[in-house]
């Protein structure tokens, strides 16, 4: 197998392949099975310890942060920071550890020649050069399956929101027919609209939808947000207080207009 | 059927213990059978304000704990036969209130007949206070007419819509009154205190009373006797007024209109 980088965009890539679209010259076409080459996303493990405990310890805790992901994927090992020459008794250690963790060492990387050694004992690849690319696992959010753009109907709200109450509309839109007091909390994924007098503060577009708009009835605000971008109330303008009002995202600023004009 | 109320009002100093003390005396003149406890333990003052401090010999907590029978501890008022006090203990603190025991006292004062049981909740939300609401089926929000004082009622309101046995339930609500205390209309005219209508614009709520500031409440609790039965008040009679209202009479609001003045009055600023 031939590895080689690439650019992609000017970013070289992390993906070991041919050229993809090559056609299968080298193949064998016999009816029982083909081979071919394409591009492949991997995930390095770059070493730094050969002591199996800190790297089941270390390991473990990163598989649990986004287990769908993690969970028995192939992983290479880089043994470039090591700093020693491993010798295969560590490597072995090594290896089996990676697998306890919850996941699949199917090569190395980035080692001196020695490593073809090793590698030749282990029964594993040499997948040489190799350099990460732009992409790193999601870490801190879930696992990148896509989450359902569902649109429920709006969460619909008919009681008075009093202070020290928060209401969050998950992925949908939030309806309040009914005054929000001061010290209250407004969420929504979605539009927060409010048949009432508004004095909490509202938040839309909570995770990040900038067409996200604010409705009200009364605006006395204390705090209004879209998708993050923020404003304070510590005097509402004259045109808008206690007026119908409605907020919304233009690129970086946060409008607000009486509605109905 | 007994009625639950509860007395709170989330700030403190508004007004709730002179509320349910007056409230108390006022349906009980009234020939109900009225209990009222004190649920601000360790900083007791509902017996004082009644006047039956020198006559506590067990507390709430001793028949929580099963130390005395709730008769033991029940204590007559001089001048309103029908009027029962229990008092909260001086020398523990709201940690030795528990729901199951606070039930069980309010279930033996179902059984005992009683007409009315007043819950005079401590200031804040914590335990005390939330005791005091969980069992009840009507709560008086006392209110000044202050901005500290109405957002803390908000937020009791809050917790009163949520957090109480009948919320949890799903199938009933607390029914809620606002009682304006301290109430200076001339401050009002003045442009300097939140009126009646500023109160229930905020807070969503008509009021059930509005009760002036006066001198009488000072000297009421000083006397030991509940400021309702002082009656040339005319904060007695705002209660008055409030427990009518309390028991479905149509009474309209006194007391928020600046008092005319005469003309001699007005010429030389008496």
């Amino acid at each position: 197998m031939i590895a080689r980088t690439t650019t992609h965009d000017g970013i070289p890539s992390s993906t070991l392949h041919g050229a993809m679209n090559r056609p299968a010259e080298t193949t064998n076409q016999g009816a029982a099975l083909e081979i071919r080459f394409g591009p492949v996303d991997m995930a390095q493990v770059r070493i730094r310890s050969t002591d199996p405990g800190i790297i089941v310890d270390e390991l473990t805790g990163r598989v649990a942060t986004a287990p769908k992901f993690f969970q028995r994927t192939a992983v290479c090992l880089d043994l470039s920071e090591l700093g020693h020459e491993p010798d295969v008794a560590e490597l072995r250690g090594v290896v089996e550890a990676v697998r306890r963790a919850g996941m699949l060492p199917v090569g190395l990387v980035n080692g001196t020649a020695a490593t073809d050694t090793l590698a030749r004992e282990l029964d594993m690849p040499v997948l040489a050069q190799f350099r990460a690319t732009g992409k790193t696992p999601p870490v801190v959010h879930a696992a990148p399956v896509t989450e359902p753009e569902a649109d429920l109907s709006p969460l619909i709200h008919t009681q008075a929101v009093r202070s020290g109450q928060r209401l969050y509309a998950r992925r949908r839109d939030l309806i309040v027919m009914a005054p929000v007091g001061a010290g209250a909390e407004l969420m929504a994924d979605g539009c927060a609209h409010v048949y009432g007098a508004l004095r909490g503060r509202v938040m839309a577009g909570a995770r990040g939808d900038t067409r996200a708009r604010v409705f009200c009835q009364a605006f006395h605000a204390e705090l209004v947000s879209i998708a993050g971008v923020f404003r304070v109330f510590e005097t509402i303008p004259a045109d808008l207080a206690g007026k119908p009002v409605h907020a919304w995202l233009d690129g970086d600023a946060l409008r607000f207009a009486r509605l109905g004009e | 059927m007994t009625e639950i109320i509860v007395v709170t009002s989330g700030k403190g100093g508004v007004g709730k213990t002179t509320t349910s003390a007056s409230i108390a005396c006022g349906l009980a003149s009234r020939g109900k059978k009225v209990a009222v406890i004190d649920f601000d333990i360790g900083l007791r003052n509902l017996d004082l304000i009644m006047g039956c401090e020198r006559r506590v010999v067990y507390d709430f907590v001793n028949v929580i704990n099963g130390e005395c029978t709730l008769k033991q501890a029940l204590i007559k008022d001089k001048r309103l036969d029908t009027l029962f006090v229990l008092a909260a203990s001086q020398t523990r603190d709201k940690d030795a209130l528990s729901t199951e025991g606070v039930e069980r006292v309010l279930n033996e004062l179902r059984a005992d007949g009683f007409d009315y049981v007043l819950c005079d909740s401590p200031a804040g939300i914590e335990k005390g206070a939330h005791l005091a609401m969980y069992f009840a089926d009507r709560a008086i929000v006392v209110v000044n007419p202050e901005v500290s004082s109405v957002r803390d009622s908000d937020r009791i309101l809050g917790l009163l819509a949520s957090k109480t046995k009948l919320a949890e339930g799903g199938n009933g609500r607390v029914q809620e009154h606002l009682l304006l205390t301290r109430y200076s209309p001339r401050r009002v005219a003045a442009g300097e205190m939140m009126g009646v209508d500023d109160v229930k614009e905020i807070l969503g709520l008509d009021v059930v009373g509005v009760v002036p500031e006066s001198t009488d409440v000072l000297s009421a609790s000083n006397a030991g006797t509940p400021v309702i039965l002082h009656e040339d008040s005319d904060v007695a009679r705002a209660y008055q007024d409030a427990v009518a209202r309390l028991l479905g009479e149509t009474v309209p609001l006194r007391f928020i209109d600046e008092p005319k003045r005469g003309f001699f009055a007005r010429l030389f600023g008496g």
